[in-house]
């Protein structure tokens, strides 16, 4: 039974306390004894999201003015837009930059024009794409211009060049006309400048046309919505662009409601790595019904470097005008706004992140399906859960694309598609059994050398506690399991993600989406086809042909109806390998001081600072 | 003199580049995180990959690396940059140092002022109730870890998450934009980080205190008809307080070498203990072999220092 269900539509009737009073219990119980079972109180379904929404919409007369802190332990990956691929820092590129289209509080299928007037068109053959750019965006100082589309030009162009570590345009714009050249051109001259993709074209100052060799429109629109296509002026960072590693990043200029703090020269001044991003208003920027965000606060303070979130928990909790940054929340803070807070310091946001247990599908006993089969049959996915902090972390996982995602009611919804072996989450060891006899072992049991496995998990808690909890589990059907730990990166870089390297067992993966489309979630992870040598993020290293063909042909169909159920279906065929253990599609727990007026940003599962704002 | 300070440099040097070729052969002989891969991000594919691991250089030798890395310190003084950031790390140690150099000096403050006296005056009233009280007081403050004290300190003390609201709070450091308000700020970290150093001076001096209160020359003085009070302070204290002075010249180098990591990363102060654990987080090869450098030049400085320091205390060692 889920928490939603426990406490069902009565729930608004009843005092507030005693939600919180049923937050304990689920913490209580889901923070109990990995190794025993939930005694059928969950099923692994839908969370207390419900309890704890997150507001996506500013309140009415929201108040303008004011600071506020975000609470961070870590930094941004890169402070360069074209660089940068992760939560946290479109957490601050949201506010700072304006990238073609981008995402609003409550965008879920598809982004919202920023930067372009309008959605972008896609021509009836669907090669081409056109976005018709807004001639009203200037540059914050010192460039203080106004925005051309060659500008997005050369930010998609800068983000080939090896000294703009761009994780994400080379995957999505594989099919722009001209783009392997680019990419040659500016990897044998990396400090010559952006390299020139030949179908990347900007016919006059407002439009920019985007020709495709095959009709992938929806990828690379949704690869466009990332901070890769702000704005970047080619006469001011052509210099910074020619060193390598670019410094563009410390010295960019802003197109979005707010900057970092610069100099007359345009170097950040606001920015200190891993100690401080310090936001201001961008003087050029001015409010308009073209751009979405309403940009309350006067400055924001982006506070770095609290390793203990449970004290940075406290901190933002107790204190004024402070949010969460880059850190999910721990259970003990949880438990405190959920019991202590005020409505509203709490909310719980699907990422759209999922976390699993990959079996590797090259090596034996995994390269039979029966014994895959068997392991995700008995594996109890609530414990598996309990590992991350239990029920308000998110639904057990049955299968690849998470809740609210297109695809995803497609693809069975929270119950998941019809096998067997997913069908109890807290595990079916008798079924199991079946599968092992299925796989020549009479006994039921794994027996023989091939049973000796090695799993490469991280060597601290949470994901050393999963990890530890896979093991037993595989151990309960005779697997021998040496367990390697290692931290989180060496685990990626040179075992998981290193087919040559890679153990039997990877406990401690999983992936988030890049945008919202079932191609940023499915594509990398299980096409056979992009299983490479390093940096591998198909990690049970899947490679049935059927699929790659299922996924190849998805990603070209451009009616998102349709899209979104041949997604669907290719979460189904994959889910039928048994290649991963599925356990949590994760929830993101974000706290606010009781005197912010919080907006979270969906896409993001975080704050939006640009519709934030603190209350009278 | 000049000769030994010649000598001791030259040693200096030698045990700098021993220093960074053992962090840079730890680095590449241990299992950790491949910063190319680490920078490209998850989607990158081997072209891009390669092509960073190139800018980063890392696809030169190992000996070509360092003799790389060895150059550019010595004829540019230049520590590289960090893989992570990008920034320059010697920009970043120059900016780190401030806050830990202030974290230190107050902690060292704290604890030589706690020290001393207590230590003394237990020395000097041997077995008495207070003796022992210092004493039991001092091994609970040996026993209990930095990072447990500072944990309790805040959620006593501090303005955000204490009990009782007393002192700023995680973080305020940062946030404070005055002198005063950076000391405010570190009056708690001062505490906890000199806790358990004040409690082992306090032992250490109690210890030398006593033996040297039983020297001939002490008892000299006494029956001379010196009251005890210069006795103890201007005779045996300077004598005790001879082998303290090279623990402290240790204890600071090593503070400042990173090693007030737990007090920094407790109370969020941004220094180079602080920085040292984000470094060894991201495999940020440049930001941890230059702060390591830094830190064995200190400890190799302060050692000097310490030996220039002896010869003045202790007269004895001048002689010879």
């Amino acid at each position: 039974m889920t928490f939603i269900q426990q406490n069902g539509s009565t729930m608004r009737f009843k005092p507030r306390w005693l939600a919180a009073l049923g937050v304990i219990v689920a913490l209580a119980l889901t923070m109990s004894a990995c190794g025993e079972g939930d005694e059928g109180s969950d099923d692994g379904g839908t969370t207390s999201e419900s309890e704890f929404p997150a507001p996506t919409s500013a309140p009415e007369g929201a108040q303008e003015g004011g600071e506020l802190t975000v609470i961070a332990a870590s930094d941004v990956d890169y402070i360069d837009p074209g660089a940068q691929y992760y939560q946290f820092s479109y957490m601050v590129s949201s506010a700072t930059q304006s990238s073609l289209v981008g995402w609003a509080p409550d965008d879920v299928e598809q982004p919202t024009p920023l930067l372009a007037e309008s959605a972008p068109e896609v021509s009836e053959d669907g090669l081409t794409i056109t976005y018709t750019i807004r001639d009203d965006v200037m540059y914050s100082p010192p460039v203080d211009r106004a925005v051309v589309a060659a500008d997005v030009e050369y930010a998609i162009e800068r983000s080939l060049l090896p000294g703009v570590p761009n994780g994400y345009t080379q995957t999505y714009l594989a099919d722009v006309d001209g783009i392997e050249d680019a990419v040659k051109e500016a990897q044998d001259n990396p400090t010559g400048g952006a390299p020139d993709i030949s179908g990347i074209t900007a016919t006059d100052d407002t439009t920019l046309e985007i020709r495709l060799t095959d009709t992938s429109s929806i990828g690379v629109i949704g690869a466009l919505s990332l901070p890769v296509s702000a704005p970047v002026p080619e006469e001011y960072a052509e210099a910074f662009d020619a060193e390598n590693p670019s410094t563009y990043g410390e010295n960019q200029a802003f197109t979005g409601p707010y900057m970092i703090e610069n100099d007359a020269e345009g170097a950040l001044t606001g920015y200190t790595p891993n100690k401080e991003i310090h936001l201001i208003r961008n003087p050029n920027w001015e409010a308009s019904e073209a751009d979405f965000r309403p940009a309350y606060l006067d400055e924001v303070t982006f506070q770095e470097g609290f390793s203990d979130t449970v004290s940075a928990s406290k901190k933002v909790l107790d204190g004024s005008a402070q949010v969460n940054g880059d850190f999910t929340t721990p259970p003990t803070a949880i438990k405190q706004a959920a019991t202590e807070g005020e409505e509203g310091q709490l909310t719980l946001t699907p990422s759209g992140g999922m976390r699993y247990v990959s079996l590797n599908t090259q090596l034996p006993p995994f390269d039979d399906i029966n014994v895959r089969k068997a392991v995700v049959a008995n594996a109890n996915r609530v414990d598996l859960r309990n590992t991350r902090g239990g029920e308000l972390t998110g639904p057990v996982m049955s299968h690849i694309l998470p809740p609210e995602f297109p695809g995803f009611e497609e693809a069975g919804g929270l119950e998941g598609p019809d096998l067997d072996y997913l069908a109890n989450p807290e595990g079916d060891p008798e079924l199991a059994a079946d599968y092992m006899r299925e796989a020549g072992f009479e006994s039921g049991q794994c027996e023989g050398p091939d049973c000796e496995i090695t799993m490469v998990g991280d060597d601290v808690p949470p994901g050393a506690d999963t990890a530890e909890v896979v093991a037993s589990q595989l151990e309960e059907l005779g697997f021998e399991v040496d367990y390697q730990k290692v931290t989180h990166d060496v685990m990626y870089t040179k075992f998981c993600s290193v087919p040559d390297n890679a153990p039997e067992v990877c406990p401690n993966v999983g992936w988030l989406k890049d945008f919202n489309d079932g191609q940023s979630m499915i594509d990398v992870t299980f096409n056979g086809e992009n299983v490479v040598p390093e940096n591998n993020s198909n990690w049970p290293q899947l490679d049935v042909p059927e699929i790659n063909d299922a996924i190849g042909e998805a990603k070209l169909i451009d009616d998102l109806d349709e899209r979104n159920q041949a997604w669907g279906d290719v979460d189904t065929m994959i889910m039928e390998q048994a290649a991963f253990i599925p356990y949590i599609w994760d929830e993101q727990a974000n706290i606010q001081s009781a005197d912010v007026a919080g907006v979270i940003n969906k896409f993001n599962a975080n704050w939006d600072i640009a519709f934030t704002s603190l209350e009278q | 003199m000049a000769r030994f300070i010649t000598r001791r440099l030259l040693w200096s040097v030698l045990l700098l580049v021993i220093v960074s070729a053992v962090v840079f052969l730890i680095f590449y002989i241990f299992p950790t995180a491949d910063p190319a891969q680490l920078r490209a991000g998850r989607q990158a594919n081997a072209d891009q990959i390669e092509a960073i691991r190139e800018s980063l250089g890392l696809d030169k030798s190992i000996p070509e690396q360092f003799w790389i890395y060895m150059k550019g310190i010595v004829t540019e003084f230049d520590l590289g940059r960090s893989y992570q950031s990008n920034a320059e790390v010697r920009d970043v140690i120059f900016s780190d140092l401030g806050p830990t150099a202030l974290l230190v000096a107050g902690a060292v403050v704290v604890w030589l002022t706690i020290a001393i006296p207590t230590g003394v005056i237990s020395a000097v009233r041997r077995r008495s109730l207070l003796d022992r009280v210092t004493m039991i007081t001092t091994l609970a403050f040996i026993s209990a870890p930095v990072f447990w004290l500072g944990l309790v300190a805040l959620y006593l003390f501090a303005s955000d998450v204490g009990v009782i609201h007393i002192f700023p709070g995680i973080g305020s450091y940062q946030s404070a934009d005055s002198f005063t308000g950076r000391i405010g700020a570190l009056l708690l970290p001062w505490l906890v980080l000199a806790a358990a150093t004040a409690a082992i001076y306090a032992r250490y001096v109690r210890a030398q205190m006593i033996d040297v209160m039983e020297e001939d020359y002490i008892r000299t003085a006494r029956a001379k008809g010196l009251a005890e009070r210069p006795v103890i302070l201007r005779h045996a204290l300077r004598s005790a307080i001879t082998p303290i002075v090279t623990l402290l010249g240790l204890d600071v180098a090593v503070l400042l070498a990173g090693n007030a990591i737990l007090t920094e990363t407790v109370f969020n102060i941004p220094g180079l203990g602080a920085e040292t654990f984000n470094a060894i987080k991201r495999s940020d090869l440049p930001m941890i072999q230059g702060i390591t450098l830094f830190g064995a030049f200190f400890i190799v400085t302060f050692n000097l220092i310490v030996d220039i320091a002896y010869a003045y205390l202790d007269p004895r060692v001048r002689y010879q």
